[in-house]
C-alpha cells in the first residue's frame, strides 16, 4: 500500500502537465519550422506515427543518461560504470574510454553469482572447452547435451515438481509459452501489475484477458465468479479453460504474492494456477525454493511454475516445472524447445553448479550462508532506510526495495547524485511504473558487505536530502534520547 | 496528511493517472491558477478573465481529449490508436464518477464566465458555442461517433 503525501501527489501531477505541455509547445514550433525545410522522403511511410514518440522525444532523452548506463565489468557488487557525455543536450550520448568503480545496487545479483565463483566459474570453463559456446542447433534437431538433460532433472527436483522444460531466454520463456497452454475460448486473469512478458504472452494467446487488483485475492474471487457465470464473451458458452497468472516477488514493488490465499481461491473455481518467479527462485525461502517454500505452500498446489535464471543462477534462460504430461506436451508444442536455439551449455553449467552450490552438493556451506546473508543485508537495509524517514516499499525478506521518488525531477536528480558519490542505482518511471508513482529500485545482493551498505546508506541519506524525499518522518535515534536523558540527570 | 495509493486495474498506461488520488484537485488548482495568471498578464476585467481561461480550457482540452487519438508511447502496440483520449478511460465505460467530473467541470466554468461577464455579447455566444460542443463531445451516445467523419481514420 503506498501513503503519498497530498501535496506531492498534486505537485507531481503539475509536474508533468508541464513537461506535457512543453514538450507540445517544441512539437508545434518543429512543425511549424520543418513546413518550410522539405524531407527527400517523398513516397515513404514515416517509421512511427507522430504521437507514439512522444513520450520518449520530450520526457524519456531529456534524462536518458540516468538509463541504459553501459558497464565495463562483471556484475558483481563493485562495477565499472563507463562514463559519457553529451554535446545536444542528452539526445545524443557518446562513451569516454574512462570508467568509474561504483558500488552496484541495480544488478540482479541476489546471491552473489554475477562474478568468479570459486566453484562454479572452473566447471563452465571446462563445459565451454568441451562443449563449446552455442549449440548451434535447436533442441529438437541437435541442440540437446547431456547437461541440458541433467540440468532439466536438476530444476525439476530443486523446485519440487515432477519435470522441467528449459529454455534460452527469460522473457521468451512467458511469451512463447503462455499461447501454446491456452488459446481462443480461455481466460487469463492477471495481476495488475505482472510482467511484460506474460502481458505480451497472453496478448499472442488470443484468449480473454481480465485483470484482478493487485495482490488482492478477495478481488480475484469476485472476478472469477463474475467471469465464470457470464462466460465467453458474446456466446456465453463456458470457458474452456482458466489460468490466473501471478509472480512470486512482484519486481517494482518488492512485495511477495499472497500465495496462499490465491491458490485456495483458484481451487476452490477450478481454474489453473500459474506461478512466475523469476525473481524469488534461489533468493527466498529456507533453502532458496522460492515463495512456496516461504509461505508453505504445497508444490502440488501450484500447477505451472516458471522461472528464469538470469537473477539468483547469474546465467540466462528460463524453465517451466509442471507434471510430467505437461512438461510432454510443452516438448511437442512449445516453439521455444522446437524452434529457438537451445540454452548455450556453458550457460547451463552454470545454473547446475550454482543450484549445487545452495543446495549445498559441493560439499561446504556457502549456498545456507549466501541465503542467509542476502535475508539479513535486505532486512538490514530496509530497515535502516525506513529508519532514516525513506517511503520503502516491499514485504520483510524480499531483495527488492523500491524507494519512492514520485517528482518527475526527482528521477534524474536522485540518479546524477548517487552516481557523483559512486553509487549505481536503476530508476524507474513512467511508463515502466504509473505516473505518480516513480521510484529507484535497490537490489540487495549476498556478495554486499556491511560496510558497502552502510556507505550506501550514508550516500542515499545525502541523496534523499538533497532531493526531499524523505517523505516519512524520521525515526529518533537512540543514543540522541540518551544524551538529552543523561543532560537531564 | 497523506492518502492511499490503491492499485488500479486499468492496464492502459495513458489513462490509468486519472485514477489516482490528487487529479481532481491539480485540475481545479490549475484554472485558478490560470485565471490569476491571465488577470495579471492583460490588466482586464475579472469577467474577461473568466471568458479567455474558459475558451483556452475548451481549447486544450478539446484538443487534448476528443481530437487526439492513441497513446504517448509505443509500447501497448497501437490497440488504442483509434480511440480518443475520452474513449479510453475507464476502459469506455460510461457514466462513471470521472466522466461525470470532466463534463461538470465546463460547465461549471461557464456560469462563472458568464456570470462575471454579466451575460454581454460578444462572450456570451462564444462561451456558449464552446460548452455546447464540449457537453455534446462527451454525450454517452457520442462513444466512437465521427461526425461527417472528422477526426475518422483515413
Amino acid at each position: 500500500m503506498i501513503t503519498i503525501p497530498y501535496l506531492t501527489a498534486v505537485s507531481t501531477y503539475f509536474s508533468y502537465g508541464l513537461l506535457f505541455a512543453f514538450g507540445q509547445l517544441r512539437d508545434y514550433s518543429r512543425l511549424i519550422f520543418d513546413w518550410c525545410s522539405t524531407n527527400n522522403l517523398q513516397g515513404y511511410a514515416p517509421i512511427c506515427l507522430a504521437h507514439e514518440d512522444f513520450y520518449i522525444r520530450r520526457l524519456y532523452h531529456r534524462i536518458q543518461d540516468c538509463f541504459n548506463r553501459p558497464i565495463s565489468s562483471a556484475p558483481d557488487s563493485w562495477v565499472d560504470v563507463i562514463e559519457r557525455y553529451s554535446n545536444d543536450n542528452n539526445k545524443t550520448l557518446k562513451r569516454t574510454t574512462k570508467s568509474t568503480r561504483c558500488l552496484n545496487l541495480g544488478s540482479y545479483n541476489y546471491l552473489g553469482f554475477g562474478s568468479f565463483d570459486e566453484y562454479c566459474t572452473p566447471r563452465v570453463i571446462e563445459s565451454l572447452k568441451k562443449f563449446s559456446a552455442s549449440t548451434c542447433s535447436s533442441r529438437v534437431d541437435a541442440g540437446t547435451t547431456s547437461v541440458h538433460a541433467e540440468l532439466e532433472e536438476c530444476v525439476a527436483k530443486y523446485v519440487g515438481k515432477p519435470a522441467a522444460i528449459v529454455t534460452g531466454m527469460g522473457f521468451a520463456t512467458n511469451s512463447a509459452i503462455i499461447p501454446v497452454l491456452i488459446g481462443k475460448g480461455g481466460l487469463i486473469i492477471s495481476d495488475s501489475l505482472n510482467h511484460t512478458s506474460i502481458v505480451n504472452g497472453a496478448r499472442g494467446s488470443g484468449a480473454t484477458i481480465r485483470v484482478f487488483q493487485h495482490n488482492t485475492p478477495a478481488h480475484l474471487e469476485r472476478v472469477l465468479k463474475e467471469q465464470i457465470a457470464e462466460g465467453q464473451p458474446r456466446t456465453h458458452r463456458p470457458w474452456k479453460k482458466i489460468i490466473v497468472v501471478v509472480e512470486g516477488i512482484y519486481s517494482m514493488e518488492g512485495e511477495i504474492c499472497q500465495l496462499p490465499e490465491i491458490v485456495s481461491v483458484c481451487k476452490k473455481y477450478k481454474a489453473y494456477v500459474y506461478l512466475d518467479e523469476a525473481h524469488s527462485i534461489g533468493a527466498i525461502g529456507k533453502t532458496g525454493r522460492g515463495v512456496c517454500e516461504l509461505l508453505g505452500v504445497d508444490t502440488a498446489d501450484v500447477d505451472i511454475m516458471m522461472g528464469t535464471f538470469t537473477k539468483s543462477f547469474g546465467s540466462c534462460g528460463g524453465y517451466i516445472a509442471g507434471s510430467k504430461d505437461l512438461i510432454q506436451y510443452l516438448k511437442y508444442h512449445c516453439p521455444a524447445h522446437l524452434y529457438a536455439t537451445s540454452i548455450s551449455t556453458p550457460s547451463a553449467q552454470q545454473i547446475i553448479s550454482a543450484i549445487k552450490v545452495i543446495l549445498g552438493e559441493d560439499g561446504s556451506n556457502r549456498g545456507a550462508q549466501k541465503l542467509a546473508r542476502i535475508r539479513e543485508n535486505g532486512n538490514f537495509f530496509r530497515a535502516e532506510l525506513q529508519k532514516m524517514g525513506f517511503e520503502v516499499l516491499g514485504d520483510n525478506d524480499s531483495p527488492v526495495m523500491p524507494i519512492m521518488l514520485y517528482n518527475p525531477a526527482k528521477i534524474p536528480a536522485f540518479s546524477r547524485e548517487c552516481l557523483r558519490e559512486n553509487v549505481a542505482v536503476v530508476v524507474v518511471g513512467f511508463p515502466a511504473t504509473p505516473l505518480l508513482l516513480a521510484r529507484a529500485r535497490i537490489c540487495i545482493s549476498a556478495s554486499h558487505s556491511r560496510e558497502d551498505l552502510i556507505k550506501a546508506l550514508k550516500v542515499i541519506s545525502k541523496a534523499g536530502d538533497l532531493t526531499g524525499i524523505k517523505y516519512f518522518p524520521a525515526a529518533p535515534k537512540k543514543q540522541e534520547e540518551e544524551k538529552d536523558r543523561m543532560k537531564l540527570d | 496528511m497523506y492518502v492511499r495509493a490503491l492499485p488500479t486495474t486499468d492496464v492502459n498506461r495513458n489513462t490509468e493517472w486519472f485514477t489516482y488520488p490528487g487529479v481532481w484537485t491539480t485540475y481545479i488548482i490549475i484554472l485558478f491558477f490560470s485565471w490569476l495568471l491571465v488577470l495579471s498578464v492583460f490588466h482586464c476585467s475579472p469577467g474577461m478573465a473568466w471568458t479567455i481561461v474558459h475558451l483556452a480550457h475548451f481549447t486544450v482540452t478539446y484538443h487534448s481529449f476528443h481530437w487526439k487519438k492513441g497513446t504517448p508511447f509505443g509500447d501497448d502496440q497501437g490497440i488504442y490508436n483509434r480511440l480518443t483520449w475520452w474513449e479510453q478511460i475507464d476502459n469506455g465505460k460510461q457514466l462513471t464518477r470521472n466522466r461525470k467530473f470532466l463534463t461538470v467541470v465546463p460547465i461549471v466554468l461557464y456560469l462563472i464566465a458568464s456570470h462575471t461577464t454579466d451575460y454581454q455579447h460578444p462572450m456570451l455566444f462564444l462561451n456558449t458555442l464552446a460548452v455546447f460542443v464540449m457537453v455534446v463531445a462527451k454525450f454517452p451516445h457520442m462513444h466512437k461517433v465521427r461526425i461527417f467523419g472528422i477526426n475518422g481514420d483515413q
